[in-house]
């Protein structure tokens, strides 16, 4: 097969072409300065401050840390996909996908602080079933709800189920990986075979291990509370970020001089079609779905949780995400063009990581009120939580932001720096090279 | 045929096959198999296509089978009539369980609808060539599912002379539908999809019914197919025109595919009822949709490939592809199965408790359990290729999956209305042979319409079967099965 490539493709292949080299170093060592800053000034402030904000600090480690998961998560979505599609268009665009999910390899260390809680007893700050005793105080009501599911919601499960996630995931990253690069070198199409046969048990690992990582990590952070649709939900946010990350990678790949004559408008349009279809459409879809029921039964079991995203100033942020989520970036990507103008789909997958990063917020940072079981009515909360703040301009979500995103952004280049950028001799390289949308 | 052409993908050599069929399942990374087998020419797929509709006499298996649907069809006059004439109350209905085989015919035939939308929608926009194999009679079966589906909201409101009331007409009476009922939202959805449906099936056959009018013998079928043809006559413009439209409908369906299931879903999910009130139902009701569909797509094809020789038009491979997406469907299903119980554990919520373990092990647990059996153990036998391509072994399991996906909405609707709050209501239904009846008669029509449409119009797209040809290639035959041919055709 090596010899099938033609000369024009050749010269695509030069290693100057698919690999990084020394042009992602100063990008590197920025990225993992603003880490190591990031996260020393959120410690501080959050220490600084105390009480109110150390707990802010760590249900925002618990954004973030979702935040650059999901991107890995979507991206070895993507590459599952591709393999059990067999698909040809997307060869030379699956390679940055590969390192962005190997994360997935190292992404527990950004877990550890949890398990630090945990081992000082504070877990119960974050997920209020881990300390029982607290939550029968404040709020029996609550508590009588969340004992009824403490076969689930236990410790020693809760971190057994966290290694099982950690591991399948990191498993699978390094599968794909592996695999591609064996294939790179070697031209094996018998490993491209192989890896295409896995990819269906995979998305079943895959699908089964994030549903339940979201009901674990944002789901019980409110444990009374309870609905199907949560893991299709957050699958859906791991489509946002994963396809905007992907996009973003190969951009500045290309603006780096790599990846020329490789990667076309051809290939963007398609990552944007999937970013628009699956992270924007396919999120309202879900988000709408799972509101509207809620809404319309008015069941006071589910409704909490959605009043908490309510009262207070927290209108200004859900609806942020309705036109910044949805609406706007609709009609932004809609169309042919902006998918296939390299400025234009830049600035919406930024776009869509920033509101990735609100819809995160919104998940992880409300908190239902705890007088609503024995409130008289909806409205009398309302006005107890009037001017409840909703923290969105705690310096803490910049410096933390920076440091985690930084130490990722670190790690992903590290990965592109020590690989190659494109699967060389992947029988459907030819294919991809030469695609078009019709 | 024994070998394929060096330029469809083959090799020259006698190709392997599987039961007596090419065998173009293969996946070979970098090389596609071919979809259209032992045929070279663009003549060759219009006459294998157009004989089915220009034989003097169809097979003699369409009269047995058209004779079977127009009695079922027969039955099916007979029982409505009879329940309008009498009443509601001759359907086995009672005080708790007010909606059983008509509600549960209704999302049945609505669902079996999406595999057409699915193929012509969003696999095209998938790039799927393989749908052109596929597409034309996947839509027609949604058109024909859509009109039987139809049938159960209208006759079941009683009084079905006013069945106009359903739509928002303005009238002297100032009466209104109840906007805020979802199953007025259903009255919207189920029509535009039925209208999207029919305007992106009559378009893409405007130039297959073109190609049957410059066919036509006799002055008849001149007239009829010219009259639906539109004056199509092939230019460049028609067909640029006809590829925007065709790309508008696509868009404009693949909403559609989501949105009319999710809105049946919400006849139910925005209730209080346990069990129907559950926030995964759209896209379980989604997945649980296509999956019906691709199965009766399956069951179709297997019986009308063999009847009118189109086996190299709708070939293993096709099957093949059909089986991995209710193999993956199956799979979403199964999970939705799983979440609904695990989350009634969860919610800690005794009535949703009770509701999930009252499906498995109440009164109608072997409803459930043929749900389960036929929708998510069995079709994990598609794991395996053996089945996947066996034409038998298909043909029994996607009929298991018509069977389970029936079943998954009677255990819906019923087990969750026949043991409601209240213990002292509680109630079992039992169809009546109108129940049956009626329950039969949708299938002979369904059947019928579509033995009909078999017979008299193009079943294969003709035209977007020879777009995915080898032949259709600009380059083809510059230079036979060499491996550079992408390179070298830089648009390929």
């Amino acid at each position: 097969m090596s010899h099938g490539h033609s000369a024009a493709l050749e010269a695509h292949l030069d290693t100057a072409n698919i690999r990084l080299g020394g042009a992602g170093l100063k990008a590197r060592r920025l990225a993992l300065a603003a880490g190591v800053v990031g996260i020393g000034a959120s410690v501080l402030l959050g220490g600084a401050y105390g009480g109110e904000h150390g707990i802010f600090l760590i249900k925002s480690w618990l954004q973030v840390f979702l935040l650059v998961l999901s991107a890995s998560l979507g991206a070895l979505f993507f590459v599952i996909i591709q393999h059990l599609t067999h698909a040809g268009w997307s060869v030379t665009v699956r390679r940055p996908a590969e390192l962005i999910a190997s994360n997935l390899t190292w992404i527990w260390v950004l877990f550890l602080p949890f398990v630090v809680m945990a081992a000082t007893g504070k877990l119960g700050v974050l997920f209020p079933w881990a300390d029982l005793e607290h939550l029968k105080a404040h709020a029996p009501g609550e508590y009588d709800l969340v004992v009824a599911k403490s076969a689930f919601l236990n410790q020693p499960f809760f971190w057994i189920r966290a290694a099982v996630y950690f591991l399948v995931w990191a498993l699978l990253a390094r599968f794909y990986l592996k695999g591609s690069l064996e294939v790179g070198e070697t031209g094996n199409v018998a490993v491209e075979a192989r890896l295409s046969k896995w990819a269906g048990p995979s998305a079943i690992l895959f699908g089964l291990t994030t549903s339940f990582a979201a009901f674990d990590w944002i789901m019980s952070l409110s444990p009374g509370w309870f609905s199907t649709m949560f893991g299709v939900y957050f699958f859906a946010a791991c489509a946002t970020t994963g396809f905007s990350t992907i996009i973003i990678c190969c951009l500045l790949l290309q603006r780096s001089g790599r990846l020329q004559g490789l990667v076309s408008a051809e290939h963007y349009q398609d990552l944007g079609k999937l970013l628009f279809g699956f992270g924007i459409v396919f999120w309202a879809y879900i988000a709408f779905s799972q509101y509207m029921l809620i809404w319309y039964a008015n069941i006071p079991e589910e409704t909490g949780w959605y009043l908490a995203r309510q009262i207070g100033n927290w209108p200004y942020v859900s609806l942020a995400l309705l036109f910044g989520h949805f609406v706007i970036p609709f009609l932004g990507l809609i169309s042919k063009w902006p998918k296939r103008m390299p400025q234009f789909l830049m600035l919406g997958a930024l776009w869509m990581i920033a509101f990735a990063w609100v819809d995160f917020f919104w998940l992880v940072m409300p908190t239902i009120p705890h007088e609503l079981a024995e409130a008289a009515d909806y409205m009398a909360i309302v006005e107890a939580y009037r001017d409840a703040p909703t923290g969105i301009f705690n310096p803490i979500n910049l410096t933390m932001t920076m440091g985690l995103v930084g130490i990722y952004a670190w790690a992903t280049l590290n990965r592109l720096e020590r690989y190659p950028l494109v699967c060389r001799r992947d029988p459907w390289l030819q294919n991809a090279v030469a695609f078009e949308n019709m | 045929m024994s070998t394929l052409p060096v330029g469809m993908g083959g090799s020259g050599i006698a190709p392997a096959t599987i039961g007596g069929e090419i065998d173009n399942t293969g996946s070979h990374p970098g090389r596609r198999e071919p979809l259209v087998l032992g045929m070279d020419t663009f003549g060759e797929v219009t006459r294998t296509v157009c004989r089915v509709t220009e034989a003097k006499r169809p097979p003699f298996a369409w009269y047995i089978a058209f004779g079977l649907s127009v009695s079922l069809v027969g039955l099916l006059g007979f029982c409505v009539l009879y329940l309008i004439a009498t009443g509601v109350g001759v359907w086995g209905l009672n005080n708790p369980v007010m909606w059983a085989f008509d509600i549960t015919n209704f999302v049945f035939w609505i669902g079996i609808g999406h595999a057409g939308t699915l193929i012509s929608a969003i696999l095209f926009l998938f790039r799927q060539k393989w749908r052109t194999g596929i597409n034309r009679f996947a839509e027609a079966m949604t058109i024909f599912a859509v009109m039987c589906a139809g049938i159960f909201p209208a006759i079941h409101v009683g009084r079905v002379w006013v069945v106009y009331w359903l739509f928002p007409i303005p009238n002297q009476m100032e009466m209104w539908p109840q906007f805020r009922s979802p199953l007025l939202w259903d009255v919207f959805a189920v029509s535009t999809y039925f209208t999207v449906s029919l305007l992106f099936w009559f378009a893409g056959m405007v130039p297959d019914l073109a190609t049957l009018r410059d066919r036509a013998t006799t002055k008849f079928r001149q007239f009829a197919y010219g009259l639906f043809a539109l004056g199509w006559r092939g230019s460049n413009r028609h067909w640029h025109r006809y590829e925007r439209a065709y790309l508008l409908l696509a868009a404009l369906s693949t909403p559609l595919v989501l949105s009319v299931h999710s809105v049946v879903s919400f006849d139910f999910a925005t209730s209080q009822l346990p069990g129907w009130h559950t926030t995964i139902f759209p896209p379980y009701f989604v997945a649980g949709a296509i999956f019906s569909g691709f199965a009766m797509v399956v069951t179709l094809a297997v019986p009308a490939r063999e009847m009118f020789g189109l086996k190299n038009l709708i070939t293993l491979r096709h099957l093949d592809n059909m089986n991995k997406i209710i193999l993956v469907t199956g799979c979403m299903v199964g999970y939705a199965y799983g979440m609904e119980f695990f989350i009634a554990w969860y919610s800690g919520a005794l009535y949703e408790k009770f509701a999930f373990i009252n499906r498995a092990f109440g009164q109608y647990w072997w409803a459930y359990w043929i749900m389960v059996s036929c929708n998510v153990i069995t079709p994990q036998l598609f794991w395996f290729k053996a089945i996947r391509t066996s034409i038998p072994l298909m043909f029994i399991l996607s009929l298991f999956v018509n069977v389970g996906m029936w079943f998954e909405r009677y255990v819906i609707i019923v087990t969750s209305l026949a043991n409601d709050f209240l213990p002292s209501s509680w109630d079992r239904f039992i169809p009546t042979w109108v129940d049956i009846g009626t329950m039969l008669g949708a299938f002979g029509l369904f059947f019928t319409l579509f033995l009909l449409f078999c017979r008299f119009l193009p079943m294969i797209a003709m035209a977007e079967v020879k777009a995915v040809m080898p032949q259709a290639d600009p380059h083809f035959g510059e230079d036979h099965g060499d491996h550079d041919h992408a390179a070298k055709g830089s648009h390929a």
